[in-house]
């Protein structure tokens, strides 16, 4: 790792981060009871749109619908926000990771707190938080690519629901307290996301020339694969079943290879995707 | 065909097309999937979404550990067989 560079950006973030980390307990107001026939998710971002199944639902239930996709995009990132704080625990003070410790103290306490408003919201008014279908596969790895696979997750799994973050914090459609979450998670994710460029550039600066052809090419290939997989949990039948929308499943299974939904994930993934290809981790002609 | 046969043929037919990696007859019931990459740890959130479409239940994913996903016997036998004592 290039110190002299992650260190510079280490300071100021934490600089930043000292200044301006959003305090859940002080900094949103929690209605008692929600209407539920408001927008919660943007229209345009609810993962059924522009399908047929979507077009055919009254707007009272495209609402209905906007919230429980809500809460299954709550609940993603309180899942995605577990496994990144046991990722940054585990490096905390290792040995070749110091001149990065005093942000990944940031990095953790902020995760933290954005759990408790993700986690508030799906409690309070949904009483429940999806289930996380993922599970680990432990196998071995070359020296850094455990390091570079956990922090190009992380870049990846932010940089998608920031989009969101940033359309759904400016849309005046939504009920104020969606609009708020949204608003407060972003103002700590832009830092996230300037380090997360940073330790992944630098991470590949300091192995690639290590590593074998056929490592480089297993990382490309499991990012990819991430890549989608991390897209599959926006389409999730539990949601379409809450709203009574029948055949779940195969809803879903369509709604993922639409044309609709594919030219959204392009969109969307389009900074992420064209940050990884710059730096040789996806296919030039890799399709969503 | 029996009804464990239809499952059996499904889960098949579902590793086979989303794995890429190798062909219905070169799959049997004992084949690691898991273990020989076949299916990625990236993949088991999908097929745990159709385990639960096939069997028509919930799969409680906290309780489970990725040894059950290890061949379509295992599966067969953890999700498709009654038993009291869960997977």
């Amino acid at each position: 790792m290039t110190e002299s560079r992650i260190e510079a950006v280490t300071a100021r973030l934490c600089a930043v981060s000292r200044q301006q980390y959003v305090n859940p307990y002080r900094d949103l107001v929690w209605p008692e009871r929600l209407d539920l026939d408001q927008w919660f998710t943007s229209p345009e971002l609810i993962s059924l749109h522009g399908t047929a199944v979507y077009e055919a639902l009254r707007e009272d239930q495209q609402r209905r619908l906007s919230f429980y996709e809500a809460v299954n995009f709550f609940s993603l990132n309180i899942h995605g926000e577990k496994a990144l704080i046991e990722g940054l625990a585990r490096r905390l003070y290792q040995r070749d990771k110091g001149a990065i410790a005093p942000y990944l103290h940031h990095f953790l306490d902020e995760e933290n707190k954005h759990m408790v408003y993700f986690g508030g919201f799906c409690n309070r008014y949904a009483g429940k938080i999806y289930p996380d279908r993922k599970l680990d596969v432990p196998r071995d790895y070359q020296p850094g690519e455990e390091d570079l696979l956990f922090f190009a997750r992380v870049l990846i799994f932010e940089e998608i629901v920031d989009v969101y973050n940033v359309a759904m914090a400016a849309d005046r459609r939504l009920a104020p307290i969606a609009r708020e979450i949204n608003r407060a998670h972003h103002r700590d994710e832009a830092r996230h996301l300037v380090f997360g460029r940073e330790i992944v550039a630098a991470l590949l600066d300091q192995y690639r020339d290590q590593w074998a052809a056929d490592v480089l090419r297993g990382i490309k290939e499991y990012l990819q694969t991430y890549l989608v997989a991390t897209w599959k949990e926006y389409y999730n039948p539990d949601v379409y079943r809450d709203v009574g929308i029948e055949d779940a499943y195969a809803i879903r299974q369509r709604a993922f290879s639409s044309d609709t939904c594919v030219a959204h994930r392009v969109r969307v993934t389009e900074r992420c995707l064209g940050y990884l290809q710059q730096h040789g981790l996806a296919d030039r002609n890799f399709a969503l | 065909m029996t009804a464990e046969a239809g499952v059996r043929q499904a889960l098949k037919a579902w590793i086979v097309e989303t794995s890429g990696k190798i062909s219905a007859d070169e799959l049997a019931g004992d084949t690691p999937i898991i273990e020989r990459r076949i299916i990625s740890s990236l993949q088991i959130m999908d097929l745990i979404l159709f385990i639960e479409e096939l069997s028509g239940r919930s799969i409680d994913v906290e309780q489970l550990k990725v040894g059950v996903f290890r061949n379509i016997d295992a599966i067969y036998h953890n999700f498709f067989v009654e038993r009291t004592d869960g997977p």
